[in-house]
């Protein structure tokens, strides 16, 4: 284990109230896939955001309407956004997978942890609310009479709809791959990893930007001040769950016991 | 907790039905608490479907859980009936060894023999 893997997993053990647990290559080798993969995920996300920004530009410079080549172009970005996500997940599984078939002693629960104790109740029901009043926003600006606008409502919906599904799908994994644990402590990190994979997945990154940046036509309206408010009341609303809600540890622990 | 040592000489499948019945009987495991599938639970130990499930059929014969189809495996309250039925039978036990004047330390032996344990000196 190289020495920067080995402090960062100290820091990660110790900011997670396992001070007294050892940092050993099982724990280093799963905590830096995760962070390689969340880097990557993040590049993947803004890519995403460029490439759609760009297509819905360039069909504003070269069309009047929107295009079916658009529309198909934007599908095919959020399709690809979503196939580059499950990679990455399925990458990390992959590694904890070599990394348990390692371990000479394993460890599991004898009870499997739901979503409610992975996720919590507030986290989810902050993404259920984000997520429908940005549908929302999306489909009541439909009507208006402005093509452009129609056209970035449709963008908006593709781009939720799609990452809606991403993070079902994604959850689902998160809540059914495998412990990986060779004792009690890794076993309790093994469930804080779990309650931050699923936490950093409902994090909503397309649920804020997509509106705000798509959501433009010929003049302003009601529809921009929506957006930012949504933007506004969901950060606010994202900070008091954050503050409010136990620590990842604390929540991992609290499953724990009651198994 | 599950623990399962791939360098301990009792067979995983044991092992694994061995700590769930002490689980089930000293009630870590409460009555009705629905078990992880075969699959999952065999993901989890890194063991085959079949180490599982024979653990998990032994169980059943041994009442301490039950399969619902397809809704999973559940403990069951015979757990808490194997140990009152334990309870009721050392008393019986203690009575017979009491009347016929044998020396406590020897009833234990035979105790300990009957369940294939080594007597301790």
């Amino acid at each position: 284990m190289r020495q920067a893997e080995h402090s960062e997993t100290r820091r990660w053990l110790d900011q997670h109230g396992l001070t007294d647990a050892e940092s050993t290559p099982l724990l280093a080798t799963r905590l830096a896939v995760r962070r390689r993969a969340k880097l990557a995920g993040d590049v993947l996300l803004a890519a995403f955001l460029i490439g759609a920004a760009l297509t819905h530009t360039l069909s504003r410079l070269t069309d009047a309407a929107y295009s079916w080549l658009s529309l198909l172009l934007l599908t095919a970005l959020v399709v690809g956004l979503l196939v580059a996500q499950w990679l990455l997940r399925q990458w990390v599984r992959r590694v904890d997978r070599r990394a348990g078939a390692q371990l000479p002693r394993r460890v599991a629960h004898p009870v499997g942890f739901g979503w409610s104790a992975v996720l919590g109740r507030p986290y989810a029901v902050f993404t259920v609310a984000a997520y429908t009043g940005a549908l929302a926003l999306a489909v009541s600006v439909l009507p208006v009479s402005d093509p452009v606008l129609r056209a970035g409502a449709a963008v908006v919906l593709i781009g939720l709809t799609g990452a809606g599904a991403g993070i079902v799908m994604q959850l689902r994994q998160v809540l059914t791959s495998p412990a990986v644990a060779e004792d009690e402590a890794s076993l309790t990190a093994d469930v804080i990893m779990r309650v931050e994979d699923a936490r950093a997945l409902v994090m909503p990154s397309l649920v804020w930007s997509l509106p705000a940046i798509f959501l433009y036509g010929e003049s302003l309206g009601w529809w921009n001040a929506v957006a930012i408010g949504l933007v506004v009341a969901g950060v606010v609303a994202f900070g008091l769950i954050q503050t409010r809600a136990a620590a990842v540890g604390a929540t991992a622990r609290q499953a724990m016991i009651v198994r | 907790m599950i623990v399962i040592d791939a360098a301990s000489p009792t067979p995983p499948y044991e092992q694994l039905r061995a700590q769930l019945a002490k689980q089930i009987q000293d009630r870590s495991l409460a009555v009705g608490t629905r078990l992880p599938t075969v699959r999952r639970l065999a993901a989890d130990l890194g063991l085959a479907v079949n180490t599982v499930g024979r653990a998990y059929r032994e169980l059943e014969e041994a009442g301490l859980i039950e399969t619902r189809g397809r809704a999973g495996s559940f403990v069951t309250a015979a757990g808490d009936q194997a140990l009152e039925q334990a309870h009721r039978a050392a008393r019986d036990y203690a009575t017979i060894i009491a009347r016929s004047g044998i020396d406590p330390a020897e009833a234990i032996r035979i105790v300990q023999a009957a369940l294939g344990h080594p007597a301790t000196p």
